[in-house]
C-alpha cells in the first residue's frame, strides 16, 4: 500500500484523475434508505437525483485522492448543478487541485470536480474546500 | 410567493452515518470511529458534511419540486460539526429575487452549515 497523500503533495492547477460512476438502483436505495423511499421524500425524483450528484462529487474525491491521511475535515462546499444525472447514467468526474494554502497552521486544500454525463452534458461543477490532517 | 423554504428534518443516528459512509464510500474514521474522533480536533464523531447538503436539497423539493433542480448554485460553510443524536432542520429565507439564504440548524437553533443557494427556475422567485 502506498503512503498517503499529504498537503506537499498537491499541486495547484494539476489534474488528479478521473472517476467513473453509475447512477444505479443500489445508489438509490442507499439513499433512499436515509432520506426516505416515498415521492414526497423525493425519491425517484430531483431531489434524489441532485444527492446523486453530490455522491458522486464525494465518490470522484475519494476515489481519485487516495489513500488519504485519516481525519481529513470537509470545511466548504460550492457545488453548481447543471442538470440532474438521469437514473443509469454514467457519470465521469475530473477530479483536480485548485489550490493549497497553510491559514492559523490549518492546511487548507481547494479540489475541483467537474461531473459530465452521457455524450459529455454537464453535470455538476463542485469545489471542495477541505483541511487536510497531514 | 414564498418568503421561506419548506424546512426538512433528519435525525443523524450511528446507522444514518454508516449508511451515508456507504452511499459515499466515505469510511473517514473522524465519522465513525467514536476513539480516533476523539483525539482529533472535532473532539468526537461528526456527520458527513454532504449530509447535510442533501437535506437542504430536500427542503428546496419540499419548496419548489422538481422545478427547483433545473439548475443551481450551492456557496455554502461547514460551520458547525454535526453530532449523533441531532435532529437537523434545512430551511431558508429568500435574500434576492432566485436567491436564498439557506441552513441546517441543530436542536439548539445553531447552525451547522449556512450559506446562499441561487435557483435558475421562474418557479423560485422567492423575494
Amino acid at each position: 500500500m502506498s503512503r498517503p497523500i499529504t498537503f506537499d503533495d498537491f499541486q495547484p492547477g494539476a489534474t488528479m484523475g478521473e472517476h467513473l460512476e453509475t447512477y444505479g438502483t443500489e445508489l438509490a436505495s442507499r439513499w433512499q434508505h436515509i432520506f426516505g423511499a416515498q415521492p414526497a421524500d423525493g425519491a425517484g425524483g430531483a431531489a434524489e437525483a441532485a444527492s446523486i450528484a453530490v455522491v458522486m462529487m464525494m465518490r470522484a474525491y475519494l476515489g481519485v485522492v487516495a489513500p488519504r491521511p485519516p481525519g481529513n475535515v470537509h470545511a466548504g462546499q460550492r457545488f453548481s448543478l447543471q442538470a440532474v444525472p438521469r437514473a443509469g447514467e454514467a457519470i465521469r468526474t475530473v477530479v483536480s487541485c485548485v489550490s493549497k494554502e497553510l491559514r492559523r497552521e490549518r492546511r487548507y486544500v481547494e479540489l475541483r470536480t467537474q461531473g459530465s454525463g452521457e455524450g459529455g452534458r454537464a453535470i455538476y461543477d463542485g469545489r471542495l474546500t477541505l483541511i487536510w490532517a497531514a | 410567493m414564498n418568503h421561506a423554504l419548506d424546512s426538512a428534518t433528519l435525525t443523524v443516528t450511528p446507522e444514518a452515518i454508516r449508511a451515508y459512509a456507504e452511499l459515499t464510500d466515505d469510511f473517514n474514521p473522524i465519522h465513525l470511529d467514536a476513539q480516533f474522533a476523539a483525539g482529533t480536533a472535532m473532539g468526537g464523531v461528526i456527520a458527513h458534511g454532504t449530509m447535510s447538503v442533501c437535506l437542504l436539497w430536500q427542503a428546496l423539493f419540499h419548496s419548489f419540486g422538481n422545478d427547483a433542480f433545473e439548475a443551481l448554485e450551492l456557496d455554502i460553510r461547514f460551520v458547525k460539526p454535526v453530532r449523533i443524536g441531532e435532529t437537523l432542520t434545512a430551511g431558508g429565507e429568500a435574500e434576492a429575487p432566485g436567491t436564498w439564504r439557506v441552513w441546517v440548524r441543530g436542536d439548539d437553533g445553531a447552525d451547522r452549515l449556512n450559506g446562499t443557494v441561487r435557483l435558475n427556475t421562474s418557479n423560485a422567485e422567492g423575494a
